[in-house]
């Protein structure tokens, strides 16, 4: 998993780049708030950010804000590293949009386990958006067999989007995920099959 | 030596013009820097044959002369909030690496606003300079010991 840290403290930063790499994350760094937003604006965006509070230009609470007003379909898991115990500069940071703080000096064991809290919450809602794309996919073929279908009257073929006219069973094959089976029903046996098979038997006799 | 407790706590401590002169410290104090906080980052040392250790006291050296700089400097101008902000990343990467005493100047520095007396903040900035040569040249031999 890539793991984005925005923090200008040089030591700060490289503490943090080592821990995390020594846990087997892969680690993107940056300096301050701007260099953060552009790589998580990027085509393969770290999915967890871990900032620092104070940093010069954007800093950590305005990134935090920014990435939620973004249109983002996996918005990035936040841990916000603040520099105070204080309860007001946490809410702040919590309704600023950050999933999860630390306060500095942190202790590793804990960044461990809340690094991999935001690991198992990141899966879930990666599973979560998969299945969402399989449902997504799943009603839009049902979808295509909703509606008005053209059919026509004598030869019951459908005219599928490109004017092409398929039978029925074609056209329902192609556009769901039914498959048939081949039997004969009871009237098409009378009307059809029987009168076939008593010619049959005259010609043969 | 004053402790950053008299300093702040004693308007007149900054009459005497050297009130910082190093005279009950003639060379690298053992509290200048916690050995056993620095230390524990051997145990996260890579295998790719660099020393994480020097690294990091590089890295330090290379950020404390700006930071002190900036600090005096927002201090002699009352530019609070640079000061705040110079003392707090200052803070930080000391804390990191053991630098106790001027982690907690700096502490000390980030409270400090218009209320405080100039004289208070310039003693506590005198402090923060010897505290940091101090600590700076504890972390140098660190450094040349480990790399032999």
């Amino acid at each position: 998993m890539r793991v984005l840290i925005a923090e200008d403290d040089a030591v700060s930063r490289r503490i943090l780049e080592t821990l995390l790499r020594k846990w087997g994350y892969e680690v993107t760094t940056t300096l301050d708030g701007e260099a953060a937003w552009e790589v998580l604006q990027g085509p393969s965006a770290p999915s967890l950010a871990i900032l620092d509070i104070m940093m010069p230009g954007i800093d950590g609470l305005e990134l935090c804000r920014r990435l939620r007003q973004s249109q983002t379909t996996m918005p990035p898991y936040i841990i916000l590293l603040t520099a105070t115990q204080g309860v007001r500069e946490i809410v702040k940071g919590i309704e600023a949009g950050a999933d999860d703080y630390l306060t500095k000096p942190y202790d590793r064991e804990e960044l461990r386990v809340r690094v991999q809290v935001g690991a198992r919450i990141i899966e879930l809602q990666t599973k979560l958006a998969e299945r969402v794309q399989e449902l997504e996919v799943a009603l839009d073929h049902v979808k295509q067999l909703q509606g008005i279908l053209p059919i026509c009257s004598y030869c019951k073929k459908i005219r599928d989007d490109r004017n092409y006219w398929q039978n029925v069973e074609s056209y329902v094959a192609d556009h769901s995920q039914a498959e048939f089976s081949h039997g004969i029903c009871p009237s098409c046996y009378e009307t059809t099959v029987r009168p076939q098979l008593e010619s049959l038997q005259v010609s043969q006799s | 030596m004053m402790s950053f407790d008299q300093v702040t706590n004693n308007e007149n401590a900054g009459s005497n013009p050297h009130p910082l002169a190093p005279a009950s410290a003639s060379g690298i104090t053992s509290d200048a820097v916690d050995l056993e906080l620095l230390n524990a980052f051997e145990e996260l040392q890579l295998d790719d044959g660099s020393d994480l250790i020097v690294e990091l006291i590089d890295l330090y050296l290379q950020d404390v002369p700006q930071r002190v700089t900036e600090i005096r400097e927002a201090s002699i101008e009352t530019e609070w909030v640079l000061l705040k902000r110079a003392a707090h990343n200052l803070k930080g990467s000391s804390g990191n690496l053991g630098v106790r005493q001027v982690a907690e100047i700096c502490e000390k520095l980030e409270r400090m606003d218009g209320h405080d007396s100039p004289q208070t903040v310039a003693d506590l900035v005198r402090l923060l300079e010897y505290e940091s040569a101090m600590a700076n040249a504890a972390l140098a031999a660190v450094r040349q010991r480990r790399l032999g």
